[in-house]
């Protein structure tokens, strides 16, 4: 119970992976002028992270480790990535074409998002050892993919607030756009790192 | 002569009210923890306030002198920023510490966003939480109330927090001592009677409402109450009044209507009962506060006034 | 000749990938806590980018157009793979202290962004200049901001303690300062061009 709350906060807070990981930069700076894409795009990236964390999961622990061939690790999750993200982009395609118009080039650009790779690589480090997944591996490793997800989700949505907020603001012209960008990244991370040493 | 009529369209009210005798009333209201903190910790704290209050000062004016903008540093908001971020400072940090502190404040909290009204974040928090991050050695030595050599004591929530000491007796407080300031802790945070006056003259100046306060006050009291901690023991500890009477209820910083500054107050409340009881900080009321911040556009998007005409 | 040395620059100066074009940021701002690290990265980087530019440009008219981006990705994860296995058999330490970060080269949008935008459409010599211009560009933009979050960090440069005058304050060692770095730097950049022109 103490490490599915461990996993949670780190990954959605303190530990957040736009935050404090650097990861999924682009897309966050990118998405993130206005609400509604925000929660699509957050939504389509959690989406992609469960498969991609399922699938890359599943072939570490069952062909790559046992064929020794774990040195493949990151040709293989690539491919896999990016085919999930190729499945995800059909099914928005066939629900909701006009969604899939909003978030234009940044689907597909979910494959380069450092978040998917970057997680499902640290699923490998952290969940498995001596070449063997540990106790409750997988159960752990689904979790993080998704509040990794979550956390990108959260960050997303308040960056979008405070950036459609900002649009009416008087800021000096050499910060405009992403060096402001940056800054309320740092304060907000700055904000939340209130909540390290969490212990229930 | 003509500039003395004041053209504009209707409804034609008239206050008394402007940006300056709001922020100055706020910084009387002030006054007397600041005085009562001075009292209680020595003649390091009236250096720390002054030398905050004029690099946040000179800040603003340097940068709106070179951004060729209007110099809005007497309407008293830069005052009360490092008047705030005094408060929040241990009586004997570095005199540098809470210089460079108000720089950042002004400068990246609240200029960098385009001046007053535009700030996101409350400016005083960002400085202390940068200070946190940088310094941290400097914000977390706390001295002794009443004794003006630097002797080193630990405040209520921290013994609490390394579970030095379970209840007040154990830190041999009562809770007058609490109440009046007779602890360790920041320059401005100790003396929660004057901070309370302070908050009800802003309320009878109608400068604040009691929406913000009491919803963060008693979130923190409910849940500490829940959570088995000591509810009245926590609401006179710490940065609980500074925060909920004066920073929380920031204009710029908090929502707009009535409901919106309740979930913020609930929200404020929560984080820091979550932090104080279970996080790694003795105290959360600065993380608390800021994290809701970034919730208050959202809060203010979502949760819309009641429109004329509708029921 | 001549041409070939202005895909060379540009990747410096003017279309310097982080400050500019604003590409690759995860490396850069996760491993510029030192300068040692940032060199490490930088190499690897610029290995990658400059193979994948010339492989991606020999192979530029043998890709079907309709999957292409798979085949860069896989150019280029096969040699960061090879990076991964040489860190990890020469250079442990830098390994470990580069971490998750190493096999993250893969999405670095720096590399495929090249492959896309340069190497998929001109011949090798000038993708080889491409990828070693920007390779290099992004070292230079990635030591500057390693050593300012060092030295004002922690007092270190390279890790060798240096005599300073101030306290180095622990914030720019930490994630919050290295965006705050970032878009204080992006920001005098911009300011400082607003002012020449």
């Amino acid at each position: 119970m103490d490490q599915v709350l461990a996993i949670l906060i780190a990954n959605i807070i303190t530990n957040n992976y736009i935050l404090f990981k650097f990861m999924g930069l682009c897309p966050f700076l990118g998405v993130s002028k206005q609400t509604k894409p925000a929660i699509s795009m957050g939504l389509a990236v959690i989406f992609v992270l469960l498969i991609s964390g399922i699938m890359t999961w599943a072939v570490y622990a069952y062909v790559l480790l046992p064929f020794h061939i774990d040195y493949m690790r990151t040709v293989v999750f690539i491919l896999i990535i990016a085919s999930s993200v190729q499945f995800i982009e059909m099914v928005i395609l066939k629900i909701s074409p006009i969604l899939y118009r909003a978030l234009g080039i940044y689907l597909p650009l979910i494959t380069t998002n450092c978040i998917v790779l970057g997680v499902t690589v640290i699923n490998t480090e952290e969940f498995f050892s001596k070449g063997a997944p540990i106790a409750w591996s997988f159960a752990y490793s689904v979790l993080q993919v998704f509040a990794a997800g979550l956390g990108f989700m959260l960050v997303l949505l308040l960056m979008s607030g405070i950036r459609e907020r900002l649009e009416l603001a008087d800021i000096p012209e050499a910060l405009e756009g992403l060096p402001i960008a940056f800054i309320i990244a740092s304060i907000m991370g700055l904000a939340f790192m209130g909540l390290l040493g969490m212990k229930i | 002569m003509a500039d003395k009529f004041i053209v504009s369209s209707s409804p034609h009210f008239v206050k008394k009210e402007s940006v300056a005798s709001i922020m100055w009333t706020v910084n009387i209201a002030l006054i007397p923890a600041g005085l009562i903190g001075i009292g209680i910790f020595g003649k390091a704290g009236a250096w720390l306030i002054a030398v905050c209050v004029f690099a946040a000062m000179a800040t603003e004016y340097i940068i709106q002198k070179g951004r060729r903008q209007l110099i809005t540093v007497s309407d008293g908001s830069a005052f009360m920023t490092g008047l705030l971020l005094a408060f929040n400072l241990p009586a004997h940090c570095p005199l540098w510490v809470g210089a460079f502190g108000s720089f950042f404040a002004i400068a990246i909290g609240k200029q960098a966003f385009g001046g007053l009204g535009r700030n996101i974040f409350n400016p005083a928090l960002v400085g202390r939480a940068f200070l946190m991050a940088a310094w941290p050695k400097y914000l977390t030595v706390f001295n002794k109330p009443f004794v003006y050599d630097v002797v080193t004591q630990a405040t209520p929530l921290s013994l609490l927090k390394e579970g030095k000491a379970n209840s007040m007796v154990d830190m041999g407080l009562t809770y007058w001592d609490l109440l009046l300031g007779n602890k360790g802790g920041c320059l401005g945070e100790v003396c929660v009677l004057a901070l309370l006056l302070g908050g009800i003259y802003l309320l009878y100046k109608k400068i604040i409402t009691w929406h913000i306060p009491l919803s963060f006050i008693l979130s923190v009291a409910i849940f500490t109450y829940i959570f088995k901690g000591d509810p009245l023991f926590h609401i006179l500890s710490g940065g609980l009044a500074l925060g909920a009477v004066f920073m929380a209820t920031d204009y710029v910083t908090s929502p707009i209507t009535k409901t919106g500054q309740v979930i913020f107050g609930v929200v404020c409340g929560l984080l820091t009962g979550v932090i104080r009881l279970w996080g790694g900080y003795p105290e959360g009321v600065c993380y608390a506060i800021l994290i809701a911040n970034t919730l208050v556009p959202l809060i203010d998007r979502f949760v819309k006034p009641r429109r004329y005409g509708m029921a | 000749m001549k041409k070939l040395l202005r895909e060379f620059t540009k990747g410096i100066f003017k279309e310097n990938p982080i400050f500019f074009i604003v590409l690759g940021l995860c490396p850069t701002l996760a491993v510029s806590t030192s300068v040692n690290n940032a060199i490490g990265m930088s190499a690897a980087v610029i290995f990658v980018l400059v193979f994948s530019n010339v492989i991606i440009s020999m192979m530029r008219n043998i890709i079907p157009d309709k999957i292409r981006i798979p085949c860069y990705i896989v150019v280029i994860a096969s040699f960061v793979s090879i990076v991964e296995m040489v860190m990890k058999a020469y250079t442990p330490e830098l390994d470990k202290a580069l971490g998750v970060y190493v096999p993250l080269i893969v999405v670095n949008c720096i590399i495929l962004g090249r492959a896309e935008a340069f190497a998929s459409k001109n011949p090798v010599l000038p993708s080889f200049m491409d990828g070693l211009g920007m390779g290099v560009g992004f070292s230079l933009a990635l030591l500057i901001i390693s050593s300012i979050r060092e030295v004002l960090g922690s007092g270190k440069f390279a890790g060798y303690a240096i005599p300073v005058a101030f306290e180095p304050a622990s914030i720019l060692i930490l994630a919050p300062g290295a965006l705050l770095v970032l878009g204080l730097l992006m920001g005098g950049i911009k300011w400082i061009k607003s002012l020449r022109s």
